[in-house]
């Protein structure tokens, strides 16, 4: 299977499940996100359902809270103008949530089904323009640079005493100098790249070079079966409660 | 034979601007390799993972021999570190890192600007024997603070053209009075990164204020990270810390005894300009530092004695080895008891050395505790010190 094979899967459940289909195009649509998990992405999967959760469960506590808990109504009910139920907004944030959480799950896999390369082979094993791979490198680059600001501002403000490392009050207090501590170190690692080492090396030519000889295919082996049946459920999932309505 | 070129000379005194014009003169190489002083200036910054950093440097074989065109440099097995980002390197070993990414490139001529300061003796040897001019590599330029000459290697000698950035750190270390440190017990002390080896197993150390100590290890022992752990940038998987006899946590409750001098300047400034980063230091220890060894005119003169001689300079707009100066100030004003530095001779001239060395022995004379990284053996060997030696998880006091 190629890169540019699982991306697709993957936008088709994603563009699928943001349809709002009803219960057997949901039933299909995580069927075919099952049997993917199950045949290209094996153990790891788990790893994907796991990160998911992380990411949806915080998001999940918080709208139980405002919509069950203190509205206690669903939106649907409050713009009819109905008395509305608990047992409404619950469903309407598990709904949302579980939405959510297939979207998230479904990146996972797909990111996960090739763990095997570093995050340059995945760019480059995947058939685009290569001025949009430049862009995603660059984008994963400045992530990187970013990540690295905060740790350099975290250790300036740590060891000057005025941040800990723990959760505490100062913490609080001077998160907007931390804010201040990174921005100038994102800025000032970024400059120093651009005038000394990149001018020098030619370094984005470099990578331009790199990116190019991939030897990226469209797609390939697995997508020949994968892409058919996956159209074919995309196809079912859009059908399948219409004809079940009439 | 290549062209090999050294340029020498003091602080200030043009050296990498001289290196720059080198690499733009077409007869030194049409394009060229870039190791800078620090991580920013020597790897691309285009990659999350070392394999990445290489493959994006790595040329193709020779299609006829399947040879790379010159052998590669591999101080270290990177194929096994490939996952890891590189910013998790030590300094050390990011600029080995770099130097293996030119090894296995198509570049021509490699360009190091005092890079090479920040390896282990056995690493430096082995890049110094990797450059001679009978090696692989055809043309290259050096900036060195440790190196007067090279056999077979052209000398460009720079003068200083300035005296701005005069720097004496004697002077501000003269006007203290004597301090007792209070001692640094650790016990069973553990850590590791996330996914990585264990840098420390059970290590016990105890540490006497009014002792100076070196740590002293290979590049990617763990010296840098003690420091992290003793000031509370990281916090130990196990173990116990007491300061003068009460427990300390610096992870859980901050900060308050040790003024830290970073390898890379860069990473301990907390302002603009340095009366923002001393006001914070200031509001930060008001507590725990004697009031008279905080004030601004007291934070001015340790200053002006390291060459700088506004409070309201730009930090980011001064040239880095006077950022490096400058990154002194906070151990040498003798706001703290305990003074930790890490790699503090990092690209300064000989007499800046001299006189640094000078200032930590006087520190430690006074009553202060000092703890310092360096793989600088005759910086070091003007201290009166006692080695810290770091290797398989372990301390050793000698």
């Amino acid at each position: 299977m190629t890169p540019n094979g699982a991306f697709t899967i993957g936008l088709v459940l994603i563009a699928m499940s943001l349809t709002n289909p009803g219960p057997r195009g949901t039933a299909i649509l995580i069927a075919l996100a099952l049997a993917f998990a199950i045949i290209e992405v094996r153990g790891a999967a788990l790893i994907a359902l796991r990160r998911a959760m992380l990411v949806v469960l915080p998001l999940a506590l918080f709208m139980g809270l405002l919509w069950v808990g203190i509205v206690g109504k669903s939106p649907a009910e409050i713009a009819a103008g109905a008395d509305g139920t608990r047992a409404a907004a619950l469903l309407y944030v598990g709904s949302l949530c579980g939405r959510l959480l297939f979207i998230v799950t479904v990146v996972q896999l797909v990111v996960l089904r090739f763990d095997a390369l570093t995050p340059l082979q995945l760019i480059r094993a995947l058939a685009l323009p290569a001025s949009v791979k430049r862009v995603l490198v660059i984008t994963l680059s400045l992530i990187e640079t970013l990540r690295h600001a905060i740790d350099r501002a975290h250790i300036a403000l740590i060891a000057a005493g005025t941040l800990t490392r723990a959760v505490s009050l100062r913490n609080a207090v001077h998160s907007w100098r931390l804010i201040q501590a990174v921005w100038l170190s994102a800025v000032t690692i970024v400059l120093g790249r651009m005038r000394d080492k990149w001018p020098v090396e030619n370094t984005l030519s470099l990578l331009d070079r790199t990116l190019e000889s991939g030897g990226a295919r469209l797609f390939a082996g697995d997508d020949r079966i994968w892409l058919p049946i996956t159209l074919g459920a995309a196809i079912m999932a859009m059908l399948a409660d219409r004809i079940g309505a009439s | 034979m290549g062209r090999r070129e050294l340029i020498s000379g003091p602080n200030f005194s043009g050296r990498s601007g001289a290196l720059m014009r080198l690499l733009r003169d077409g007869a030194f190489a049409a394009e060229s390799f870039y190791v800078g002083p620090y991580s920013e200036a020597a790897l691309s910054g285009l990659t999350s993972t070392i394999a990445d950093e290489i493959g994006i440097y790595r040329a193709k074989p020779d299609i006829a021999t399947g040879t790379l065109a010159r052998r590669a440099f591999a101080p270290l097995d990177f194929a096994a570190l490939g996952r890891r980002e590189p910013q998790t390197l030590s300094g050390g070993e990011q600029v080995l890192l770099a130097l293996h990414c030119f090894s296995l490139s198509a570049y021509s001529a490699l360009a190091i600007d005092t890079a090479l300061e920040q390896l282990d003796r056995e690493n430096r040897d082995s890049a110094l024997a990797y450059l001679d001019p009978r090696g692989p590599v055809a043309n290259v330029a050096l900036i060195d603070n440790r190196l007067a000459s090279l056999p077979g290697w052209r000398a460009i000698e720079r003068t200083a053209d300035t005296a701005e950035f005069d720097c004496d750190p004697r002077r501000p270390v003269a006007e203290l009075p004597r301090r007792d440190a209070p001692a640094i017990d650790i016990r069973g002390l553990r850590f590791s990164y996330r996914r990585g080896p264990d840098i420390f197993r059970a290590v016990d150390l105890s540490l006497r204020g009014d002792t100076a100590y070196r740590l002293a290890g290979p590049n990617g022992a763990g010296k840098t990270t003690l420091l992290k752990l003793l000031v509370g940038v990281l916090a130990p998987t196990a173990g116990e810390v007491t300061l003068g006899g009460e427990r300390y946590r610096p992870w859980r409750t901050g900060n308050r005894a040790i003024a830290l001098a970073t390898q890379n300047p860069d990473h301990q400034w907390c302002g603009a300009t340095l009366r923002d980063d001393l006001a914070r230091r200031r509001a930060a220890f008001a507590a725990h530092a004697p009031a008279e060894r905080l004030s601004e005119a007291r934070n001015g003169d340790v200053a002006a004695s390291l060459g700088i001689r506004s409070l309201d300079a730009h930090l980011y707009e001064l040239p880095l080895a006077a950022r490096k100066r400058l990154s002194w100030l906070w151990p040498l004003s003798g706001a703290l008891p305990w003074v930790m530095l890490d790699e503090p001779s990092l690209g300064q001239d000989l007499d800046t050395r001299l006189r640094l060395a000078e200032a930590l022995s006087a520190l430690t004379a006074l009553g202060y505790g000092v703890l310092f990284v360096t793989h600088d053996d005759d910086f070091a060997a003007r201290i009166p010190h006692r080695v810290l030696a770091l290797g398989e998880g372990q301390i050793k006091t000698t």
